[in-house]
């Protein structure tokens, strides 16, 4: 059977086809869609009565890989699904757990954004799993997305390891037509937990070496497992020294460039199976091989493997790559890239000279290197795009609550006489973050999930003389954001905590969270409220604020920057996009245009995207007046208390 | 036959529901067909961008993703985020170019001159002298190039012909059930339009 779609719905369809009893994730862009298909398919089969696996959003990366990991070792196979940062998150237990391997299969599917889209560090997992010591897939497109996620929990099954698939944006968001059965039988496997504390504790050193010697003895065999199932393909051209070795993803570009090309004599090693490096085929490159162009995006991850394994050899030939300085290893490649690559292998030595990124990489790096290669001057063309270039900054959507949170936080600033640029402000992990934008500027960093609580506090203690704020969303919160704050609580710091409750993990996709309302909670699971949490903590001097209100909501935050000790504050109301799902607006506002002075109050402070400006006359000298878009606003009033002109009214919807 | 389509624009535009049209009338049609959605940002009125790539070769190896220098055609929603997107398209590709700006913000605080359509259009003459230029159009917009894409399809090559205007009405009418008078008033808008222009040249 065939449908049409993305790479990480593919790997859900793969884990599903290879029967798996849990799968767990923590959302982040790009990985996201893989476990939302799977909970779509299992509360759609557990609807008809079905059998299905047990799938959650797990409250942060480290509970879902661990989750998995429980039901591997009880002999399931299991799923944990989750961007590389949050890899970062779960590093402490997959490396522990690395070292004790696995009953049924267990696979840890990580996407990594080349090129940054989705705005987080160019992170390589590949040298991730390396240090883990975990065998690694990358799929070359949906297609093989399904075929390596179901290969996958097999490869982890032979080798008693957990198998690491690694995607990136260009597969996991790519749509294609993918052949698979899209349906799911259990493997019918009993439950069944060893008690072997030799290998499920790490207590003592005998326990501890022991386990390390069985890891590598496992990644030979998943080195010689993966080779034996034919993950990795060598093509050797009729009578050719010359290699192409190329990585996942980046595979059916550079076959679309060979096609093009006429690239007959170049042999070629494409590798799915990147870790641990298949030294069969690559033995059988090196025999045959005078050069190698090694193409693969990031870090020189293939090519220091083969560099290693041809010093091994004694072999001399030439390899071209990233480690030369040939490549870059910022950004994107895209065919212009590889293209190039394959010109260099087919002329020789001469002329190798560095081969720009991806223009759409654009940051300096990518400039720099470009600039110094004579052949890639931008066009004319090119160069008066970029004296046009415009930018679309991100921000809060029309009636969103933060909004008014990060506009009472400016102005509770500045009734106490300080304001967002000699204030502290921590910023944290999602939609919260756009507080650093404009209008606001309130939020001074970003660093990792819930860091906002703990980077306030060594402001605090380094002496900051102003009062410092953290500000964290209520996924993020739950995430990572509690061991921060029972830390000041403990250590009595002076500090205000925002939790920017709107009851959804937003950013990724609108993802339900511990907070999210009961009624949208899977069956079984209920809401865990932050309230009861934060007073737990002892919290003493805590508040629930409407932002909408902004009297109230200034007023609590100034009070609270007058206090000692630790304060927290919840400011709460729905994700505005989530709500707009469900109901119907019953009002909105207008701007009487009579009325209106065009000052841009309402504009400087809101930056609602539902403002515009209009040149419909009105008494404005400009001849313009601030508008309202009807179809944008939701009515959350905000614009209107920064009105001093009264221009700005209620509008009651239908009945 | 092998043809990338680059579209862009931003959120709310409707780009993303152009792109499955066109990604499904062509698999529907049986060429084997790639679509890509960078969305993300979409609901925060950020920039949006489709990629499509189709051919009628089952063996063709392509991925995904449409290099810069490499779009056949390239459909622009919004005048800033169409000029962030030039260096997509192929020398002497087909543009086809909306009129519409939305103006962030900041520039407009800062008074800041946005560029004009006359800009844009100037700008990818540069690149090609196919550009059909769409300054009066009716919402929604996204409909209404559908429809001139289905109008000047054969023109760009015979091999697209596939995107009758018969064919597209069908699909818009399975597939957008909401609001489907106006969606295909704009459509015909569109294909009428595009239809008028094809005479002119």
């Amino acid at each position: 059977m065939k449908r049409s779609i993305i790479g990480n719905q593919a790997v859900a369809y793969g884990a599903l086809a290879a029967g798996i009893g849990v799968a767990a994730g923590y959302p982040g862009t790009p990985s996201s869609e893989a476990l939302t298909e799977l909970l779509h398919f299992s509360a759609t089969a557990s609807q008809r009565g079905e059998p299905a696996p047990y799938v959650e959003w797990s409250v942060n990366e480290k509970v879902a890989f661990e989750l998995a990991t429980g039901a591997a070792w009880a002999g399931k196979r299991a799923l944990a699904t989750m961007k590389m940062s949050g890899a970062n998150v779960a590093a402490d237990s997959i490396l522990s757990v690395a070292y004790s391997g696995t009953k049924g299969g267990l696979v840890l599917y990580i996407a990594d954004d080349p090129g940054a889209e989705a705005g987080m560090p160019e992170q390589d997992t590949r040298l991730f799993a390396q240090w883990a010591g975990l065998p690694v897939l990358e799929p070359a497109d949906p297609t093989r997305a399904y075929e390596l996620a179901r290969y996958a929990f097999q490869l982890s099954e032979t080798c008693e390891l957990p198998v690491i698939l690694r995607s990136v944006t260009s597969v996991a968001h790519a749509k294609q037509e993918v052949e698979g059965e899209y349906s799911y039988e259990p493997l019918g496997r009993q439950a069944d937990f060893e008690k072997n504390i030799f290998r499920y504790t790490k207590a003592g050193a005998v326990i501890c070496m022991d386990q390390h010697r069985d890891l590598l003895e496992r990644l030979k065999t998943a080195e010689s497992s993966a080779s034996k199932a034919g993950i990795n393909t060598l093509q050797q051209a009729e009578s050719g020294d010359l290699f192409v070795v190329a990585a996942g993803a980046l595979i059916p570009y550079v076959r679309e460039a060979m096609s093009g090309g006429n690239h007959n004599e170049l042999s070629t090693l494409f590798l799915e199976s990147v870790f641990p490096l298949d030294t069969q085929l690559a033995g059988e490159m090196f025999e045959k091989a005078a050069r190698i162009l090694v193409l693969e995006e990031l870090e020189p991850f293939v090519e220091m493997q083969l560099r290693s394994e041809a010093s091994r050899l004694g072999w001399r030939g030439t390899i071209l790559g990233k480690l030369d300085g040939l490549f870059p290893r910022v950004g994107k490649y895209n065919l212009e890239t590889i293209g190039r690559g394959l010109t260099l292998l087919a002329q020789g030595s001469q002329g190798d000279s560095p081969v720009p990124a991806s223009a759409s990489g654009g940051g300096r790096a990518a400039k720099e290197t470009i600039g110094r290669q004579s052949t890639e001057q931008p066009g004319p063309a090119a160069k008066a795009a970029t004296a046009l270039n415009v930018k679309h900054p991100i921000t809060f959507c029309a009636g969103c609550p933060h909004r008014g949170s990060f506009m009472a936080i400016n102005r509770a600033l500045k009734k106490i006489g300080l304001n967002r640029d000699n204030t502290v402000v921590t910023g944290d992990i999602g939609c919260t973050i756009l507080g650093m934008n404009p209008p606001f500027h309130t939020c001074w960093t970003e660093v990792s999930m819930g860091s906002s609580i703990g980077l306030a506090q060594g402001f605090y203690h380094a002496g900051i003389e102003n009062p410092v704020i953290a500000t964290i969303g209520d996924s993020t919160f739950f995430h990572a954001g509690i061991p921060p704050l029972v830390n000041a609580v403990q250590h009595g710091t002076n500090l205000l905590v925002i939790i920017l409750d709107n009851g959804w993990t937003s950013m990724t996709g609108f993802q339900v969270n511990p907070g999210t309302a009961g009624q949208f909670q899977a069956e079984g699971s209920r809401r865990v409220e932050i309230e009861g949490i934060v007073r737990g903590m002892g919290v003493e001097n805590l508040q629930v604020i409407g932002p909408f209100d902004q009297e109230q909501s200034v007023e609590t935050i100034t009070k609270a920057l007058q206090q000692e000790g630790v304060k927290v504050i919840i400011s709460q109301t729905e994700c505005a996009l989530t709500a707009a799902r469900r109901e119907e607006r019953a009002l909105i506002y207008r701007i009487d245009s009579e009325k209106c002075t065009f000052c841009r109050s309402c504009l400087r402070e809101t930056g609602c995207p539902a403002l515009y400006v209009t040149a419909n006359g009105g008494k404005s000298k400009h001849g313009q007046v601030m508008a309202i878009d009807p179809e944008l606003c939701t009515g959350c009033g905000l614009c209107s208390t920064c009105c001093k002109f009264d221009a700005i009214s209620q509008k009651k919807l239908g009945g | 036959m092998m043809q990338s389509i680059f579209m862009t624009g931003l959120g709310g535009q409707g780009i993303i529901t152009l792109a499955n049209l066109i990604s499904s009338q062509a698999s529907d049609r049986g060429l084997k067909v790639t679509l890509f959605n960078a969305k993300g940002m979409a609901q925060r009125g950020g920039r949006v961008t489709s990629e499509i790539r189709l051919s009628d070769n089952p063996r063709q190896e392509f991925g995904a993703r449409i290099s810069s220098g490499f779009a056949d055609i390239l459909i622009g929603m919004e005048i800033g985020e169409t000029i962030n997107s030039l260096s997509f398209l192929k020398s002497g590709g087909m543009a086809i170019l909306l009129d519409y700006a939305f103006v962030p913000t900041t520039m407009l605080l800062k008074k800041e001159p946005y560029p004009t359509f006359d800009q844009l259009t100037e700008l990818y003459a540069r690149k090609t002298d196919r550009i059909v230029a769409v300054s009066e159009a009716q919402q929604p917009y996204n409909m209404f190039l559908l429809g001139i894409f289905s109008a000047v399809a054969p023109d760009i090559s015979p091999e697209l012909s596939f995107f009758s205007k018969e064919s597209l009405e069908q699909a818009i009418s399975k597939k957008l059930k909401r609001g489907l008078e106006g969606n295909l008033r704009a459509f015909n808008g569109g294909y009428a339009h595009g239809q008028s222009l094809l005479q002119h040249v």
